[in-house]
């Protein structure tokens, strides 16, 4: 072990090339053919600062959107990050004896330097734009997971990053880190209550997932109604052999730009990215995902499902992209997203860059509504119009749902988005009655 | 008391497809609609139910003297009307089971009890000889012709409605299918409910045996007659029926 004022200064180099990096850059506008801009226009960034918080000894003393959404008897370690600030974790300890870490990547920097140099940041540089940048020169707490070699987890390893407070700025860094033929789940949320105000959560999220290891990967956010903006990359390494499953989930943010992207690095590794969003009120969700085969003999399979209710405006960019050299690659990405209302913009943007041959690669996109003929059949039923569009959009969310593999999250979610479908039930019904 | 169809006129966006239907079903009565494609059976029959994309311009759909041609589908269905579709829609995440359920429920003031519907699935189920792992499927989705028409009829079953029009439940089942479908609406079939059969062939009419057969061309209904009606239909076909309305000169 090194004495760790050096792996201090490890970092120390990094946030000062970062700050650069992100003084140097103006704040980014996203455009994209068509009508799609994604504007940071009317976030008062000089206005947001970090919070800071201090430690919590149990959940209830946490705003309740945490409580209502992890319960501390169904993890095996959990992460609380408030604001600026780590400020609840817990590992079980026959875990940590195992040597599995959970803990702020503050500490990991201190404890686990060797481990922290040698991943941190590998597949995510500062110099890919502001916002990279911010969340490198930055980051305060954080989270670092650490799963050893052959070592299986049944339960999810969890971190939470929490916003109650118009005015903080979150810079978010998570950095996880799965060895050989280990297995586990992990899940990162990104909650908010209804806050008054402006916030930003800038994350950066890598993980690697090693040689022969399984993965579940799952992702929620639902920052409330308030003004929470959310930009943010997440980048995921498939070591051969290895299995990732990766289920984002967007249930809520006044804006959201997020750059996923899951690399299937080394020959035999396998993903499955589904993701499912759900977008309402004036609600603006920028996503562009890559499904990046840098090896041949790699496969992978994209889904993503959505649904926008009031003014939201959801546009879904999904690349296949299948690297020279990156021969007997099978993939495809489908996306579908579903208006149910008359002002809801939607895009669905597949798209694919195939530099080999001796690959299979397909991929689609569409925009539709609710189905006619399956509301009027359920009516026929004697099922009344409004029911029966919820039980469909439900039913279409449903083999998304299922993918998460894990019971508590899907009925988490199931009722988000039931509760989202009350809320907006007389629009819904009437955008599909007007046909 | 029962279902009554009067001088009812629809149409779809571009042509008039209904021309002044009248039809009266009445509860224990069988009857069957039978007619060439494309001369508006199931335009009838979606009509009946109120299905938005066919406009009514004139005429009237009653139920026990009760008139609901403006009636949403769903109170259509609550009042007893029930349609088994020629082609049943998908419902993709919804189990056999929970929609039954659905519907169950939405005819009924308190929630039927988890074990009391369980029961009554299951005792339908045994009558039309589904696979209980049936129930598990979502609903229509990858099932055959068959299992569709089936699946109709469990609803049909499960509902117990007034008057019940079976769109060409027929087609798409092999032999065995149909007798034990059939079997099943003459379980059903009884003084509190009525049947309209619309149907091509008269094999099925060989299992439910209609007291009335009506047959429709171009979008009217233009011979009335019993049970042996169909039969002289199958031997001579829509076009005895044809020259013969035209030689009255009614069409
Ligand atoms: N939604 C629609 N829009 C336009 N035309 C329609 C629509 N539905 C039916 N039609 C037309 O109305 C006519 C009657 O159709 P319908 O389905 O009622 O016939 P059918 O008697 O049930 O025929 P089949 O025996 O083939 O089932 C046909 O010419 C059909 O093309
Ligand atoms: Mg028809």
């Amino acid at each position: 072990m090194r004495p760790s004022f050096l792996e201090a200064s490890f970092m120390e180099e990094s946030r000062r090339g970062a700050l650069e990096v992100y003084e140097r850059e103006p704040v980014p506008t996203w455009r994209r053919s068509g009508f799609w801009t994604t504007t940071l226009r009317k976030l008062r960034l000089d206005e947001l600062e970090p919070r800071h918080h201090g430690f919590v000894t149990s959940l209830d003393e946490l705003p309740g959107v945490v409580a209502q959404a992890v319960d501390l008897d169904e993890v095996g370690g959990l992460i609380v990050q408030r604001g600026a600030s780590s400020v609840f974790s817990y590992l079980d300890p026959s875990l940590a004896a195992q040597g599995v870490v959970l803990t702020s990547l503050e500490r990991a920097v201190e404890e686990h330097g060797d481990l922290v140099e040698r991943w941190y940041g590998r597949r995510l540089s500062a110099e890919e734009g502001k916002f990279a940048a911010a969340t490198a020169a930055l980051w305060t707490g954080g989270a670092f997971v650490h799963v050893p070699r052959n070592v299986r987890v049944e339960k999810p390893l969890q971190v939470v990053y929490l916003i109650d407070e118009p005015g903080t700025a979150q810079y978010a860094r998570t950095l996880a880190v799965v060895g050989e033929l280990a297995e586990c789940s992990l899940r990162e949320y990104g909650l908010a209550p209804d806050i008054d105000g402006q916030a930003l959560h800038a994350g950066a999220f890598e993980l690697f997932v090693g040689a022969g290891a399984n993965v579940k990967l799952a992702h929620l956010q639902d920052w409330g109604r308030g003004e929470v903006h959310d930009i943010s990359t997440k980048r995921v390494e498939i070591a051969r052999d290895a299995h990732c499953s990766w289920v984002p989930i967007h249930l809520g943010g006044h804006l959201t730009k997020q750059t996923l992207d899951i690399v299937c690095a080394e020959r035999g590794s396998d993903m499955r990215h589904t993701g499912l969003y759900f977008t309402e009120g004036d609600e603006h969700l920028d996503l562009f995902t890559t499904d990046l085969h840098e090896q041949g003999d790699t496969t992978g399979d994209t889904v993503w499902k959505g649904a926008l209710t009031g003014d939201s405006r959801a546009s879904y960019e999904g690349l296949i992209q299948i690297a020279k050299g990156a021969q007997n690659t099978h993939t495809y990405l489908q996306t579908h997203s579903m208006l149910l209302s008359a002002k809801a913009k939607a895009d669905a943007i597949p798209s694919l860059i195939v530099e080999t041959d001796s690959v299979s690669a397909s991929h689609g996109g569409t925009v539709g509504e609710i189905d006619e003929d399956q509301v009027f059949f359920m009516m026929a039923r004697g099922i009344p119009r409004a029911e029966a569009v919820r039980v469909l959009v439900e039913g279409y969310f449903e083999p998304v749902v299922q993918r998460l593999g894990d019971e508590s999250l899907e009925t988490l979610v199931r009722e988000r988005i039931a509760a989202k479908l009350v809320r907006a039930e007389d629009q819904v019904a009437a955008y599909s009655a007007r046909r | 008391m029962g279902l009554e169809i009067r001088n009812l006129h629809v149409r779809t966006e571009d042509r008039e497809i209904l021309r002044g239907v009248n039809l009266k079903v009445e509860k224990g009565e069988v009857h069957a609609l039978m007619g060439p494609n494309g001369s508006g059976k199931s335009t009838l029959a979606n009509t009946i139910m109120g299905n938005p994309t066919y406009e009514v311009t004139e005429g009237q759909v009653l139920l026990n003297g009760e008139d609901l041609t403006e009636a949403e589908p769903d109170e259509r269905a609550r009042a007893g009307l029930f349609l088994a579709f020629q082609y049943p829609a998908t419902i993709p995440g919804v189990s056999v089971a929970n929609f039954l359920r659905m519907a169950v429920n939405a005819g009924r003031d308190e929630a039927i009890k988890i074990k009391d519907f369980g029961q009554l699935m299951r005792r339908n189920m045994e009558l039309l000889r589904i696979d209980p792992e049936f129930s598990k499927r979502y609903l229509n989705e990858g099932f055959s012709g068959g299992e569709k028409k089936r699946a109709e009829i469990l609803q049909l079953a499960m509902l117990k409605p007034q008057i019940a029009v079976l769109d060409e439940t027929d087609s798409g089942l092999d032999i065995d299918a149909l007798r034990i479908v059939s079997e099943g609406v003459n379980a059903l079939q009884g003084p509190d409910m009525g049947t309209l059969i619309i149907t091509h062939y008269t094999r099925i009419l060989g299992y439910i045996r209609p007291e009335f057969v009506h047959i429709m061309l171009e979008g009217r209904i233009v011979r009335e007659g019993g049970a042996e009606l169909a039969d002289e239909l199958e031997d001579k076909g829509y076009d005895f029926v044809r020259e013969q309305v035209e030689a009255s000169g009614a069409a």
